[in-house]
């Protein structure tokens, strides 16, 4: 049996059903075919149920058709190969780190695949201004004596300002300092789900047992706990059994831990023992030391007027800040062209025009009729003297030049002309801005009017 | 003599790079087929492509390794928010038509869930929709930050000499012949999104199939009115 085998399965599905629907439903399969079935994972329940329904039969008589042995037995689960070929029972496997001691070799390297941390958060890459300089400051002292210095550390501020930054670099560091620490970091919502599997698979001792061996627990977002009573009752006792062993908890949050809703009064004053610190939004001098820093990272050279201009425009949070250097970059790398501040305004053009407006005919008709100074009824009439008609045929053809309507349509929609008018319009402005410079200008400037 | 019905076999367009004309658009299609960002965002009209590069992202996955998935939002009968469980576990997920859900609490938290998730576990994400991330009503802070973490593209529409080249290319791959004059008569006529257009062709290729006649003019005049009518 090869792999061959459900390739031509899958081609066969895949000119029977619609592009949307081979895409959706039967791309995100993984087959595992043995001798004696074939498996089919699902990455989740719903797909399963989905494809069960209303392909298995087809599925199954495709199997029988292309596989060398006749009739198989189909099998659907929820998972993925690589899961189930390394499946463990739920608490070594789902947070990621064993509960075992690690071996001689093993401890000679931080393992930052099982704590889950991004190698590349640590305070080197952190830059630090006067928005952050608190945090990152406690941040280092927690790194250097984890359990010791504040605990817990609770680092809280808006969205995409560096809190998930500080917090693996604590992780980071204290496992550059000892290698064979057990660090998790995880998010709010992986917690909960690690809980309620534990429930329902009637393990939640061993899940108990493992949050509670680790030295270094940090947990994103902590407001997503809001409204979940059997999970912060858990993390709760979690909590206090790790602050009483002196291992680190640190946690983030979107805000000040009193100001959030549906969370247990207990858990808001235990998380106010350790030390708690703001971070706000980058200051322009800051957001362009981060833009230059990423850019350094990245091996681009980014000239200090460029990272001003891009800074001065992105304000609200280092995330957008990335995702429009980055833009900038591909936009280089792909024309070949210097990162100048005429080829960065060129490239976030459509990222700086936050509202794009939908432009329709009425809108259009009605910008020109009071760029003109006339009326809307003017332009819809029989008129043809010049100070209407030509109005009309601008706005004709910028009708045609900004929507999909056909010409017939554009026609109607100017008192029901024929397509051949709206035809003319097009040449006779496109042969005027040619020959007189103010039927371009106007031109130039009520498109930027409709498009900005 | 009554006209001869083409086979039940339809033609499908099918959507790949191969077959989507750039145009202006080329730097998104290179950054798609590359596949080097973690995150991506494009936005542009309904009629601007989207869907199809979002697919030939999916098909373009099949042949190096892990699974992808295609959500189209707009089908929201079908998909649920539960539809987001354990899709970190893919090598690519194409969101489309984030509008669709923008302002729903449990779509916006399963996404940015996701989004967490595809961070860890080396996941794609690419989101489609109809505006640029910050201009969506997106209320989840979290969400609207995550959208703008990669480069964010609008897709531009095409001038009307691109879309004729849209429409030849299409039709080439059809086998069949559509000549400047008559792509020109369509564009003319016809409601000029590539939607239309391409359902259009699509028309005029099982009409000319059956009928055994060639794409001209005359044939095409006379198949518009049996569209109109």
């Amino acid at each position: 049996m090869t792999p061959s085998f459900w390739q031509k399965c899958l081609d066969a599905l895949e000119h029977e059903l619609s592009p949307q629907q081979f895409n959706t439903w039967i791309r995100p399969l993984q087959a595992e075919v043995s001798k004696d079935r074939v498996c089919l994972f699902a990455p989740n329940r719903f797909v399963m149920d989905w494809v069960t329904e209303r392909f298995q039969s087809r599925i199954e008589e495709l199997v029988s058709a292309y596989s060398d042995t006749g009739t198989l037995p189909v099998r659907f689960e929820v998972g993925s190969r690589a899961q189930v070929t390394n499946s463990t029972p739920v608490m070594t496997q789902e947070p990621g780190v064993s509960g075992e001691s690690p071996s001689v070799s093993e401890r000679a390297k931080p393992d930052y695949r099982r704590s889950k941390l991004q190698h590349n958060y640590t305070f080197k890459s952190f830059v630090e201004g006067k928005s952050n300089q608190l945090g990152r400051a406690a941040s280092m002292q927690v790194a250097e004596n984890p359990g010791e210095a504040y605990n817990p550390l609770f680092i809280y501020g808006g969205v995409g300002l560096g809190k998930t930054h500080l917090m693996h670099a604590v992780g980071n560091e204290i496992l550059r300092n000892r290698p064979s620490a057990k660090v998790l970091y995880l998010h709010s919502e992986r917690f909960v789900a690690d809980m309620v599997k534990a429930l329902q698979q009637n393990a939640i001792n061993e899940f108990k047992r493992f949050y509670r061996s680790l030295d270094a627990l940090l947990i994103d977002d902590i407001q997503f706990f809001a409204g979940k009573e059997r999970s912060q009752e858990e993390f709760f006792h979690t909590f206090n059994a790790l602050l009483e062993g002196q291992q680190q908890v640190i946690l983030t949050c979107d805000r000040y831990p009193k100001e959030v809703n549906g969370l247990e009064e207990r858990l808001k004053s235990r998380f106010g023992w350790g030390l708690t610190v703001a971070i706000q939004p980058p200051e322009l001098e800051t957001r362009v030391a981060i833009l230059n820093s990423k850019a350094l990272q990245t091996g681009v050279e980014l000239p200090s007027e460029v990272a001003f201009f891009i800074a001065k425009r992105i304000r609200s949070n280092i995330r957008e800040l990335e995702g429009a250097l980055r833009r900038v970059v591909a936009n280089s790398h792909f024309t070949g062209r210097p990162i100048t501040v005429d080829f960065a305004k060129e490239a976030l053009h459509d990222l700086l025009a936050l509202q794009a407006k939908l432009v329709t005919i009425e809108n259009i008709q009605k910008t020109v009729a009071e760029y003109y100074k006339i009326r809307v009824a003017d332009l819809l009439s029989k008129r043809r003297n010049r100070s209407i008609a030509r109005p009309r045929q601008v706005a004709m053809s910028l009708a045609k030049e900004l929507t999909n309507h056909s010409l017939p349509e554009i026609g109607d929609a100017f008192g029901g002309r024929d397509h051949t008018t709206v035809l003319h319009a097009c040449k006779k402005v496109a042969s005027l801005k040619e020959e007189d410079q103010r039927i371009a200008e106007d031109y130039a400037n009520l498109l930027r009017i409709l498009t900005t | 003599m009554s006209a001869q019905l083409p086979l039940g076999i339809g033609l499908r367009d099918g959507a790949t790079f191969d077959n989507f004309f750039a145009g202006p658009n080329t730097e998104v299609v290179v950054q798609l087929e590359r596949g080097d960002e973690p995150f991506l965002f494009l936005w542009g009209s309904s009629s601007s492509g989207r869907s199809h590069l979002l697919q030939a992202a999916c098909q373009g996955m099949s042949g190096g390794g892990g699974g992808a998935v295609y959500l189209p939002l707009s089908d929201n009968v079908e998909l649920a928010p539960e539809m987001l469980e354990g899709l970190e576990t893919m090598a690519l997920v194409a969101v489309d038509d984030l509008q669709q859900v923008a302002g729903d609490t449990e779509w916006e938290l399963g996404l940015f869930h996701l989004y967490n998730r595809a961070r860890e576990s080396g996941c794609r994400i690419i989101v489609a929709a109809d505006a640029p991330p910050g201009a969506l009503g997106i209320l989840l802070p979290d969400l609207r930050s995550r959208l703008g973490w990669g480069p964010v593209y609008q897709l531009l529409p095409l001038a009307d000499g691109d879309k004729r080249t849209a429409l030849q290319l299409r039709a080439r791959r059809r086998g069949m012949a559509l000549s400047d004059e008559v792509a020109n008569y369509i564009l003319q006529r016809s409601p000029r999104d590539l939607h239309s257009l391409f359902s259009m062709l699509e028309h005029l290729d099982r009409a000319s199939l059956a009928a055994q006649r060639r794409l001209t003019i005359p044939f095409v005049r006379e198949q518009l009115a049996v569209i109109r009518s």
